[in-house]
């Protein structure tokens, strides 16, 4: 069946791939190492959102600290997961809480910022239609700050998820025993290349059903109905 | 106390608008202050957390032993290999792919579904290919930038209103000359921030690929730190990625997005 | 004697959101002789800007043929210019460079280009533009800078596609008024779009009514040139052209 000799160790033909995706459904390996990979990233991600957004609308309202403090957070987007890890695993130990810290990171900063960004990017005399027509402190917030930032903060998490997810799989390589990331680490210690493969096409599936679940549907439903960005 | 502080911030304003390089830096000093206050009260104890003090010798001493000038060409080195490569294949693509209909149906869900799979995850199966030297950094860096850059392309290419290629035909430009006399600068706000994200994921990829396989560069040296336990050399290899991507982001990359963009009128994102 | 003649002309494709056959252009005939100013005007949808990107070669007609100088039309080319009604300049480029683009892509050297440029830059009375880009111009700067290009390159016929639908009023009757006094210098053969009567005859020679794909009428147009807005805004004749087009289009 195969054209040319090529060695099944470096590139496991399509059955061996899914042979390995039925055993590790059955003895629950895979099932585990996906869960312990999503509860990582959706316990780092809420924290980082719930911290992140409140303090970029707080920054963003002012624009004496908005433009003092945003290099700050551009800095600290740039170090994005990936190099926090040695020190996360110095500070917490290897396991979930160095990861959660590293996603935690991968989504904070960046958030922060596209939340600052689209709060300070509202159009001034919006806010001030919202004054004149009696809207309080609480109101503004939610009527004005956050609809009107959400593009930029949709965005931010996006591309929050992107790097979370990274480090993620970066992060379980070095600093767990359970996990995608660890999965395909040892498949190669023990040259099991069917194994990787599936763990990447799990990873690519995930990310996507991700992407196309979640966030393409929150996008739609909100800064595109409110026509404020098109899609091309 | 009010026009106080505001005289204060009128003054850093005027500062900054004149010599803006002082508006990225300025925010820092109170940061550094704040950590170097933190250190002295020691609440965490000084192996978790080493002051600016220490972090400064160390940098001292290892550039004075040439391991940090080393590691920093060997990083260096890496991401503009396959950065280059990446741009070299990115843009080819990334017009193909925005310029023909056909091309676009057939490999945008590919590009999607690889780029959905992420760099780093291809680590091990390139590992097993290819061993742990040069190329299978590369690999991993070309495969990251490749992504940002084709996408972009094929949504700058794609952006170019019809009217302006139909112009160009009807002056009397062939096929290939509307390739360079339209499409490429007509798409270059985006490719250049393409470029820009491109590098960005590279650099990221980089020090992840010296974390887990490297044997040199930053992300090496923070790893080796960490086995040795040194956190003050993992606080400098942090501290020296996030200057280097800040200064060459806004300095460098940054302003080259404006310029291209904001010369022609043209709206970049 | 570089006459463009169109005879027959149709256009039917096949709608998908409508599921069926639509025929836009039926059986359309035209003859223009080189140095006639034409208008063809009518509604919006009347089929007029699809006659003229099937003459430009934009897109290909299904029946008929498309003379230019007794040989036929086959894709764009520098001997049918195009004004297009948003402009399309090259961004990039400065308004010198985007004049002497046709100039370059047939290749002539870059001195000669840009002295040819230059001329034709003065004749629309650009020539302190020639150094900037179009995003410093207003839109009826633009649009002249749009006019002399598609000139510059000297085509067998200038199409123009609702050109000042853009401008504002005031800058759209100065940009007819220009438009009229270029042609006459320079005598170029004319195929103009526009769905504003008053605009069709006070720059035409002759104009087409056009409705629902199908020719009304050809009412040639014999008031004397030059002509001028404030001349003509209480001219008879004027308006008595102007009323029998404008019946003809609202009628059909």
């Amino acid at each position: 069946m195969p054209y040319f000799k090529v060695n099944p160790r470096l590139f496991p033909p399509l059955s061996s791939v899914v042979q390995a995706g039925i055993e590790g459904i059955e003895d629950g390996t895979l099932i585990q190492h996906i869960g312990a990979s999503l509860l990582r990233v959706v316990v780092g991600t809420v924290i980082a959102l719930l911290l992140a957004i409140p303090l970029g609308i707080a920054m963003g309202v002012s624009s004496v600290f908005s433009s003092f403090l945003t290099p700050l957070l551009r800095f600290f987007s740039v170090l994005a997961g990936i190099a926090w890890i040695p020190i996360a695993t110095l500070w917490f130990g290897y396991g979930f809480g160095a990861i959660t810290f590293v996603i935690f990171n991968a989504v904070f900063f960046i958030v922060t910022y596209n939340t600052l960004l689209g709060v300070s990017t509202i159009p001034l005399h919006v806010r001030n239609a919202a004054a004149s027509l009696g809207a309080g402190r609480w109101a503004m917030l939610t009527e004005v700050l956050l609809p009107g930032a959400l593009p930029n903060i949709v965005t931010g998490i996006r591309t929050g998820l992107g790097f979370a997810w990274r480090g993620l799989i970066a992060a379980e390589m070095i600093a767990t025993n359970v996990g995608l990331g660890y999965m395909l680490f040892v498949a190669r210690d023990f040259y099991k290349t069917e194994v990787i493969v599936l763990g990447m096409i799990v990873i690519g599936i995930l990310w996507l059903l991700l992407d196309r679940l979640l966030l393409a549907p929150i996008e739609r439903a909100t800064i595109e109905r409110w026509g404020m960005v098109q899609r091309a | 106390m009010r026009p106080f502080l505001l005289n204060i911030w009128s003054f850093y304003v005027r500062l900054t608008a004149r010599w803006p390089s002082i508006g990225s830096i300025a925010p820092f000093i109170p940061l550094v202050a704040v950590w170097w206050i933190v250190v002295e009260l020691q609440i965490f104890p000084r192996v978790f957390l080493p002051g600016p003090v220490e972090v400064v010798r160390s940098f001292g001493s290892l550039v004075y032993t040439g391991i940090l000038p080393e590691y920093l060409q060997d990083s260096m080195v890496r991401l503009a290999v396959g950065a280059f490569w990446g741009i070299a294949l990115g843009i080819p693509l990334g017009i193909l792919v925005g310029l023909n209909p056909r091309a676009h149906t057939a490999l945008w869900p590919l590009l999607l579904f690889f780029q959905a799979i992420g760099d780093i995850a291809w680590l091990p199966i390139l590992v097993i290919w290819f061993g742990y030297g040069l190329i299978t950094i590369t690999v991993v860096i070309v495969y990251t930038v490749i992504f940002p850059v084709v996408l972009n392309t094929v949504l700058g290419v794609r952006s170019i209103p019809i009217t302006m290629h139909r112009a160009a035909l009807s002056l009397g430009a062939s096929r290939t000359r509307i390739l360079w006399e339209v499409v490429l600068p007509g798409a270059l706000p985006n490719i250049v921030t393409g470029l820009r994200n491109g590098l960005g994921y590279g650099w990221r990829a980089l020090i992840a690929t010296e974390i887990i396989v490297g044997t040199s560069g930053i992300g090496f040296l923070m790893f080796d730190a960490r086995r040795a336990g040194s956190v003050v050399e993992i606080l400098l290899g942090m501290i020296i990625l996030g200057i280097l991507w800040y200064i060459v982001d806004s300095w460098v990359l940054a302003p080259i997005e404006r310029a291209t963009g904001q010369r022609w009128g043209l709206v970049t994102r | 004697m570089k006459n463009l003649t169109i005879r027959n002309l149709s256009k039917t494709y096949f709608d998908i959101y409508a599921g069926t056959n639509v025929t836009a252009v039926h059986d359309v005939s035209l003859d223009v002789q080189q140095g006639e100013f034409v208008c063809i005007v009518g509604p919006s949808g009347c089929g007029k800007t699809t006659i003229l990107n099937m003459i430009a070669g934009f897109i290909p007609h299904t029946g008929g043929e498309i003379l230019l100088d007794g040989r036929p039309v086959t894709g764009p080319g520098a001997d049918r210019g195009v004004v297009f009604q948003s402009f399309a300049l090259f961004p990039w480029r400065t308004v010198l460079e985007n004049v002497a683009f046709g100039p370059k892509m047939r290749g002539v050297g870059k001195a000669q280009r840009e002295k040819i440029a230059h001329e034709y830059l003065a004749l629309a009375k650009l020539t302190e533009a020639a150094g900037r880009y179009p995003a410093e111009l207003s839109g009826g700067m633009q649009q002249r800078v749009g006019v002399v290009r598609a000139l510059a390159n000297e085509p067998d016929v200038l199409l123009m596609d609702e050109p000042f639908a853009s401008v504002d009023a005031q800058t759209r009757m100065t940009l007819q008024e220009e438009l009229t006094r270029i042609w006459q210098e320079k005598r170029p053969t004319v195929i103009f779009i526009t769905h504003d009567v008053g605009e069709a005859v006070f720059l035409a020679n002759r104009v087409v009514a056009l409705s629902k794909g199908r020719v009304l009428e050809e009412i040639a147009v014999d008031l004397p040139r030059p002509r001028s807005w404030d001349a003509l805004n209480d001219d008879v004749r004027f308006k008595e052209l102007t009323g029998r087009v404008l019946q003809l289009v609202r009628s059909a």
